[in-house]
């Protein structure tokens, strides 16, 4: 079977700590036991989970949905996000099938990015490294007033804002980030074409703007 | 419990209909759906303003076509098998559809992690899922058969109607395998000739090639592509993997949207193509989930034919070599319809009681064994063959039907009759058993309930009159007429077995 690959990067970072890291926890928790209802999700999505603060580490690597077991997660040190992103480019060369005779290529990796603040580390030669590579959707989440839109605006055209980091609309962002996974794997409306595109993500509930 | 928000929704005659106002309802891309007090029944309002168009094609679906689909002899039949948006309404500017809820065998009762979800129809269409699914909810074989044959049947009858589903899949359709129904929902997208053009291409597996393959995005769904989407459910719901997906390679260096575009639009191939073993390559399709799509992805040992019987292999063929990129030469529903009626007729029960598939097609040979589990079929298997006469003949042709003979099997009107069957149109008087078949002291029998005019004709051409309650035993060639009413059949008794 086509496999789905997913891979979302948190941010662990000092910031995060007390609320928000648990809220993460907790996200992580509910997407995959809501994915795990949905048949679709089921038979194709692969997840995968990498988080970074003073560096980048995959806490999950990329397991097909009946295997995967929710991460601890634990805020410490800084925000990374340079780093984070070269690595994930490096995950999904490792991980990601290529078409072969012998195997049939995955979909297009999709990649959620969230994170409380703006990058300690210069972001452009993780940036260059991932732009290499070929990803279906790619959404950063800038959660609360001290990320930096903007900048994550250079990784992806889908940035969305949470105006606080807390609980409450943390779990709503993961909720949405659920039923985009599911739908990436279902529906091509019409003119649409290949999953993963931008109008393949559900609307957002009130706590997101889609910036 | 905090009180219940609940609003009114107002129809243009003016009823009014009760809704729960929630603050984060269930959507789909279209609607947000809130609940009756009661749960009898939905509102489901479009998150987009409607154009004209759009309210006079929901007006036909919910008036004219719904009267002349329910409102008819046999109307009663329907509503088991679709959920028919009931009524337009309003509320603070927003226009809706009230549609009945879905009939609770439609929600998973027997699988405790998805206990209370509807049964989507993707759980048992692929055999990774099915394996996960409890065996209470799993369904037999026969039962597979039945959801297959009720959708043939709803399809069949919108098309007769002039209408197009045009997003036929498993997502619009519930199925309940546990009792053998099937409902097909989300009909407010039906596409009426002249009145609006389709709003989905369709859902993936199931787009028809022609549709996926046209760039300019002008061919759309029609009862056309309706026939490869219900031909594609049909093998899916009997044999758990996709017609078209057999891991063929196009060549290096392709991404998968465009193998997809080649495997299910561009240039497709059936995966039992008989001459043609191209996209036949299962390991390269399924990778890792190999073992989870065990057995069903075994093409010799669970072949169309082998697993679902000759009527519906031949219309599979059809349907996935001659139609595919012909869609005048897809099979129409009522062919299904019809395959399916005679597929039911050549089951025979498995022996083995933790048999999965507990019933399997006779496959005419000497000793039926079931594909399911390897259980051999213990003593005689009676087959009966029909034959009957076409209009203003008197002689007696094949009608390449037969009934598989089991004790306790029954025959009915629509075997007794070639020109009555059991759908929608039939009567309580037709439905009653007519006769059945017993094993009794070492011999089988066919006993008479209710025929009028059964007769065995003996060897020298003459008949003998059987009364209800009079029998006549079944051995190798004895001959049945079951009725001389006009369309009456024949039967010729033949025994595999042992």
């Amino acid at each position: 079977m086509r496999r789905l690959p997913v891979y979302l990067l948190l941010d662990v970072s000092g910031s995060m700590f007390g609320d928000a890291i648990g809220a993460v926890e907790n996200g992580v928790q509910t997407l995959h036991s809501a994915l795990m209802s949905d048949p679709h999700a089921l038979e194709t999505a692969y997840l995968s989970v990498i988080t970074f603060s003073d560096s980048a580490q995959q806490v999950v690597p990329l397991t097909e949905l009946s295997q995967f077991i929710p991460p601890q997660l634990e805020a410490k040190g800084l925000t990374s996000l340079g780093a984070a992103l070269k690595f994930t480019a490096e995950c999904a060369d490792r991980e990601v099938v290529k078409g072969s005779s012998r195997e049939a290529s995955d979909w297009k990796p999709l990649v959620y990015i969230m994170t409380d603040g703006a990058a300690t580390d210069n972001i452009d030669e993780g940036l260059a490294e991932f732009k290499k590579r070929k990803w279906g959707v790619v959404v950063a989440c800038a959660a609360g007033a001290d990320a930096d839109p903007d900048e994550l605006k250079k990784i992806t055209e889908v940035v969305v804002k949470l105006n606080t980091a807390d609980s409450t609309t943390l779990k709503a962002f993961f909720k949405w980030v659920t039923a985009s996974i599911s739908r990436s794997s279902e529906k091509i409306e019409r003119g649409g074409g290949e999953p993963g595109k931008l109008d393949m993500l559900p609307d957002p509930p009130q706590e997101i703007e889609i910036l | 419990m905090p009180k219940k928000d609940i609003k009114i929704a107002k129809s243009q005659s003016g009823k009014s209909f009760e809704f729960v106002l929630s603050s984060d309802p269930p959507s789909g891309a279209m609607k947000y759906v809130y609940f009756s007090p009661k749960r009898d029944y939905v509102v489901a309002f479009f998150k987009d303003k409607l154009d004209p168009r759009a309210i006079a094609r929901l007006e036909s679906i919910t008036g004219k076509y719904r009267h002349d689909i329910f409102e008819q002899i046999g109307g009663d039949y329907w509503k088991n098998l679709y959920c028919w948006p009931e009524e337009i309404v309003e509320w603070e500017g927003k226009i809706g559809i009230v549609v009945p809820s879905y009939a609770q065998n439609f929600f998973f009762q027997y699988d405790k992690p998805r206990n209370g979800k509807e049964k989507q129809g993707k759980w048992f269409a692929s055999a990774k899922l099915l394996r996960i699914i409890s065996q209470e909810e799993r369904g037999n074989f026969l039962n597979y058969l039945r959801i297959s044959l009720k959708l043939a049947q709803a399809v069949r009858r919108m098309h007769a109607a002039g209408l197009a589903h045009s997003d036929l899949s498993y997502n619009n359709v519930l199925i309940d395998p546990h009792g053998g129904n099937a409902c097909i929902i989300d009909i407010d997208g039906l596409v009426v000739p002249g009145k609006y053009p389709p709003d989905v291409l369709g859902t993936p597996d199931f787009i028809a090639p022609e549709v996926l393959s046209d760039n300019t995005r002008e061919t759309l769904p029609s009862a056309k592509t309706d026939k490869h989407a219900l031909a594609v459910l049909i093998y899916m719901y009997l044999l758990h993997r996709h017609p078209l997906r057999g891991g063929r390679f196009f060549g290096p260096d392709m991404e998968a949207e465009d193998e997809e575009l080649l495997l299910m639009g561009k240039d497709p191939l059936y995966i039992e193509h008989p001459k043609d073993a191209r996209n036949r390559n299962m390991k390269r399709e399924y990778g890792n989930d190999l073992i989870k799509f065990q057995p069903w992805i075994d093409l010799d040992k669970f072949s169309a034919a082998k697993i679902a019987g000759p009527f519906l292999a031949a219309l599979f063929e059809k349907a996935f070599i001659d139609g595919l990129k012909n869609p005048m030469l897809r099979p129409a529903a009522e062919e299904w319809e019809n395959a399916l009626y005679k597929t039911c007729d050549r089951l025979l029960p498995c022996s083995n009681p933790a048999c999965t598939g507990k019933w399997y097609v006779f496959d005419n040979s000497k000793y039926p064994r079931c594909p399911f589990c390897g259980t051999e079929y213990k003593g005689l298997v009676p087959k009966l063959e029909f034959y009957s006469c076409r209009p203003g003949s008197k002689t007696y042709k094949p009608d390449n039907h037969q009934l598989m003979v089991f004790n306790g099997q029954s025959l009915s009107r629509w075997h007794v009759m070639n020109n009555i069957l059991p759908n929608e149109k039939i009567t309580a008087e037709d439905r009653e058993r007519q006769a059945y078949f017993q094993f009794h002291n070492g011999t089988w029998r066919l006993v008479n309930e209710r025929l009028t005019s059964l007769f065995e004709v003996l060897p020298d051409g003459s008949k003998v009159q059987k009364k209800a309650r009079e029998f006549i035993e079944l051995k190798e060639g004895t001959k049945i007429l079951l009725s001389t009413e006009a369309g009456g059949r024949l039967a010729i008794v033949q025994l595999a077995g042992k």
